[in-house]
């Protein structure tokens, strides 16, 4: 089995409820089992680059590191919490700090799973499995598609904005005022020259017999089967158990509907 | 809702999503300098950037939908381009875009006016702020802290979404890119007149 | 050849946002005939083709009058996209007209649309792109390709779905000189292949005029100017078609300068090369360029040992004082990586740059792009102001000196107006008017002429002739290297394997085929004069 063949609509579905059952948590130890085995599943049949993988989780380990001392810091106090540390205005409970590390875990247990789909998913076919399996109209999705293939030629415009900004002096922005004016000198140009070829793309879309019809015979057919399935329980059955063992070792704790 | 959308329309709309996609993680290391200098109230400062795709889409094409659908676009463009927020955030995108579409509704799609799209922005900042309320648990952090993310946040989406959208849009109609979408052709009429 | 009507057109008329763009067309186009379309820009000549396939006026709201027929029924009575897989069509831009990652995927986007089944696709592609001498790239991703491969790759699309008629707007309009003799070649090898109706709108008719058998001319109120041979069209009425702003051929341009300064005895104009031979009593004195000898001034430019972006190998070179460089070779050969090199916009990897005796890395960036000016290929990166005027006035000292300089570029009259609704040649002189009212001691242009019409062209070489600086210049075309440049740098493959006068090179063929060049008209023709007095005296 590869996770590269597993269908791309059921791998994303998979994600996002497994990411939905997490939320429902506030302990430590149910994200950190989720992101033991979604690693664990990730280079075992996702023949993943580990250095590939690691440039897209570094920017959420800082950012699960700020949401720790956010929480840390800015706790909600219930009575019986213990402090630890005080300081001031600053007051650092046991329990504050528990949720503080549940939702730094959180946000990396969201990373893994993420980077699970993105490394092993290409675009072309998730589009095409959207509307095979999930009924997106092709107009939307082929849309989608043409907007997506301009990205490479907007980052080269970009680049070549950015040059073109340094030949007349207009490179560095230092004040909001400039800030705001250098974003309007690069986004105007970069879309208005994006909306024109968008429209002609339409035209030659249209020009091949293209008319958002929804029965459709694809030349690359993005098919079902019980391998999909077996995921999709592998995964969340994966999820439940993690809050099992949590709640085995003690520490589960259900978000309580505080507001 | 799409079999009123010319082709034209839906790809102005996806590549509009393809632009700020590139625009968004520019301004994602700004989000990240502020994040650290304040923890997470950093990012609701510049939240309101990650909703200006809808309010544009909006006064450029009006048409009920032209809110959510680019701003969810924008979300599947980005999960495209390899993303590692991954598919959850088509669902943020889904759910801010619902945010500034609800607004639109609430005129039935017939007041663009500077007021509409602040609130639009707004409207984005209240749906995205339920949601990161339950996935991102702001229930652990102290009331008031959370009180204070919501307002910044309401702020940042009538500012950075609402009013830079409209600045930019307008920017854009003066090139003539415009000219065959609605808010080119009141620009047209107004320059004529 | 069959004279059934295939397309028939009667009072046909289109308008658009409150504008007519054509009244009262009248014609027919007979199957498997090749029919140029031509007229002068802003004539409706893209227009009227999209109205034959019916993607207008749904695509853009306009309001088409008169009777259109296919095979004899009615425009109206097809389905929507029924008529787009008898009637294809390749459009001007290659960068969009695509909507899929890679080659195969594209040509099977159209066979999806008309739902082939899917054991019949396979074949399909393959057939396709083998017309088209694409097959190698049949996994490739489309952004990969050259400019001419997209151009075939939009043919193979349309050729998968087997049509009746090709219609070919402006095909070449983005691509180099070679490319665009290749695709015209394509097209004359497929035609023999398997019959089709081909309807085309160019600029440069060179490629086209042994494929096509009809002219339809369009006057610029969008009415029928002439309807006939090409024979007919170009022999007699050439100088009243050039009046009108509308493209000839370079054989037939040469035959006019010829006939009017009287040493051509043809009767009618010549549409050959050969023809063109034939009628010229003085034929030396026709194809001799006057060579004023310029004695090059300083360096104030000298290349190094460059090496760049594991590209660029050894280059050395000097740029002098008021020389006006040009730089060719083909795509991919490094032309434009030297070029920011020289600008201080790219960093080297080895070897050294200096401008005005000063090594380029010890210049401040402000204080060299004061004496060093670039002119990107897209003039709409450069503009970062809201109207002319101040784009013009932007960083400049001496703000009275606008008005002189739009008079100079032709643009007092849009002075007010946002830079980017100008036209593309007014764009054009007005990105390289921002450059050129710094008076820097040297300009860079990559490809200056890209995509502008002949006019255009000229008038920039020639403003940037009069230029007190020195130019360097990225360029595909050898009829301006020809004419304006002192100096010529051929680069391939990231090495320079030729410098010196463009006389010179023209007589290194060796250099010409290796760079895949081509010799300019004049030369060209000059060589087959030559031949023809050889074939005479023997």
């Amino acid at each position: 089995m590869s996770l590269h063949e597993v269908n791309p609509s059921i791998k994303a579905f998979t994600v996002v409820v497994s990411i939905l059952i997490l939320s429902v948590f506030f302990d430590p130890i149910t994200p950190l089992v989720t992101i033991l085995w979604s690693v664990t599943v990730t280079f075992l049949f996702g023949r993943v680059s580990f250095k590939k993988w690691l440039l897209l989780f570094t920017p959420f380990l800082f950012i699960a590191v700020i949401y720790v001392w956010s929480t840390m810091l800015f706790p909600r106090l219930q009575v019986g919490d213990h402090i630890i540390w005080q300081w001031g205005i600053l007051t650092v409970t046991a329990e504050g700090f528990q949720r503080g590390l549940s939702l730094g875990l959180r946000v990396l247990s969201f990373a893994t799973l993420s980077i699970m789909f993105t490394l092993t998913t290409k675009p072309t076919d998730f589009l095409l499995s959207l509307m095979q399996q999930c009924k997106l109209p092709p107009k939307l999705a082929y849309g989608i598609m043409a907007g997506y293939r301009f990205l490479p030629l907007i980052r080269e415009e970009f680049l070549t904005l950015k040059n073109a900004h340094r030949v007349r002096g207009v490179a560095g922005a230092r004040t909001i005022p400039e800030k705001i004016q250098q974003l309007k000198r690069y986004v105007i140009p970069l879309l208005a020259g994006a909306i024109r070829k968008a429209e002609r793309t339409a035209l030659a879309m249209e020009s091949k017999g293209f008319t958002g019809a929804k029965n459709r015979i694809f030349y690359r057919e993005i098919t079902v089967s019980r391998i999909d399935w077996i995921f999709l329980f592998l995964m969340i059955g994966a999820v439940i158990l993690s809050a099992f063992i949590s709640w085995k070792l003690g520490y589960l704790q259900f978000y309580n509907g505080e507001l | 809702m799409l079999a009123k959308w010319k082709l034209r329309e839906v790809i102005v709309l996806s590549v509009l999503a393809v632009v700020f996609a590139v625009v968004y993680l520019l301004f994602l290391q700004l989000g990240t300098v502020l994040f650290a200098m304040f923890g997470l109230i950093g990012y609701d400062l510049i939240f309101g950037i990650w909703f200006i795709v809808s309010i544009i889409a909006a006064y450029i094409i009006r048409k009920p939908g032209a809110a959510f659908l680019s701003e969810t676009i924008a979300a599947m463009v980005e999960v495209m381009i390899g993303n590692a927020v991954g598919p959850r955030l088509i669902i943020s995108g889904m759910i801010q875009g619902l945010g500034a579409e609800a607004v639109f509704a609430a005129t039935k799609w017939k007041n663009y006016s500077t007021w509409v799209l602040m609130a639009a922005g707004m409207g984005s900042s209240v749906f995205s702020f339920a949601w990161g309320f339950y996935v991102s648990g702001f229930a652990a952090l102290s009331p008031g802290y959370v009180t204070a993310m919501f307002f910044v946040r309401l702020a940042s989406g009538a500012l950075l979404a609402g009013l830079l959208g409209k600045y930019l849009s307008e920017g854009l109609a003066k090139t003539g890119a415009l000219n065959s979408f609605p808010l080119g052709k009141e620009h047209k009429r107004n320059v004529t007149v | 050849m069959s004279l059934f009507k295939q397309l028939e057109a009667e009072g046909l008329g289109f308008s658009y946002e409150e504008r007519d763009i054509f009244t009262n067309l009248t014609f027919s186009i007979q199957k498997n005939q090749s029919l140029l379309l031509l007229g002068p820009s802003g004539s409706g000549k893209s227009t009227l083709a999209f109205c034959l396939n019916k993607l207008y006026p749904e695509a853009v709201d306009g309001i088409l009058n008169g009777s259109l027929l296919f095979e004899g029924k009615n425009l109206d009575d097809f389905n929507q996209g029924e008529l787009n897989q008898k009637i294809g069509i390749v459009f001007q831009d290659p960068e969009s007209q695509f909507c899929m990652l890679t080659v195969e995927e594209e040509v099977a986007f159209g066979l999806e649309n008309f739902n082939v089944p899917r054991i019949e696709m396979e074949a399909k592609i393959e057939a396709a792109l083998a017309m088209v001498g694409l097959h190698d790239e049949k996994k490739s991703t489309i952004h990969t390709l050259s400019g001419g491969q997209k151009q075939k790759l939009a043919l193979a699309c349309v050729l998968a779905l087997e049509p009746e008629v090709i219609i070919l707007d402006e095909p070449t309009a983005n691509l180099d000189p070679q490319s665009s003799t290749e695709l015209a070649e394509t097209i004359a090898r497929l035609k023999k292949e398997r019959p089709f109706t081909l309807i085309v709108i160019e600029h440069k008719l060179d490629d086209w005029v042994e494929i096509i058998d009809r002219c339809l001319v369009l006057d610029s109120n969008g009415m029928i100017l002439f309807d006939g041979s090409p024979r007919q069209c170009f022999g007699e009425f050439a100088p009243f078609l050039q009046k009108e702003g509308i493209w000839l051929p370079k054989v037939v341009n040469a035959g006019i300068a010829a006939k009017n300064a009287g040493f051509y005895k043809g009767e009618r104009l010549p549409l050959r090369h050969h023809e063109l031979l034939a009628g010229l009593e003085n034929s030396v004195a026709f194809s001799i360029k006057n060579n004023i000898t310029v004695s090059l001034g300083e360096p104030i430019l000298e290349v190094n040992g460059l090496y760049a972006r594991g590209h660029l190998k050894n280059i050395n070179l000097r740029i002098h004082k008021g020389e006006m460089t040009a730089v060719v070779g083909a795509n991919g050969s490094g032309k434009t990586t030297l070029s920011k090199c020289v600008s201080g916009l790219l960093p080297l990897t080895q070897g050294q740059i200096h401008f005005l005796g000063m090594p380029l890395s010890k210049w401040k960036e402000k204080e060299l792009f004061k004496h060093l000016g670039y002119v990107f290929q897209n003039p709409e990166h450069q503009f970062i102001t809201d109207c002319v005027h101040e784009e013009i006035g932007f960083g400049l000292e001496d703000q009275a000196a606008i008005p002189a300089i739009l008079e100079k570029m032709g643009l007092e009259k849009e002075a007010a107006a946002h830079p980017f609704s100008l036209s593309q040649g007014q764009k054009r002189r007005l990105s390289v008017a921002t450059m050129l009212v710094h008076e820097q001691d040297l300009l860079i242009l990559d490809e200056p002429t890209f995509g502008q019409d002949a006019n255009t062209a000229h008038e920039i070489m020639e403003v940037l002739n009069e230029k007190e600086g020195s130019v360097f210049m990225i360029t595909h075309d050898m009829e301006l290297v020809d004419q304006y440049a002192d100096t010529v740098h051929v680069l391939d493959k990231g090495e320079l394997i030729f410098s010196g006068t463009p006389e010179s090179l023209w007589g290194n063929l060796e250099i010409i085929q290796q760079a895949r060049l081509k010799l300019p008209f004049r030369k060209r023709l000059q060589n087959d004069l030559v031949r023809r007095e050889i074939h005479v005296a023997t």
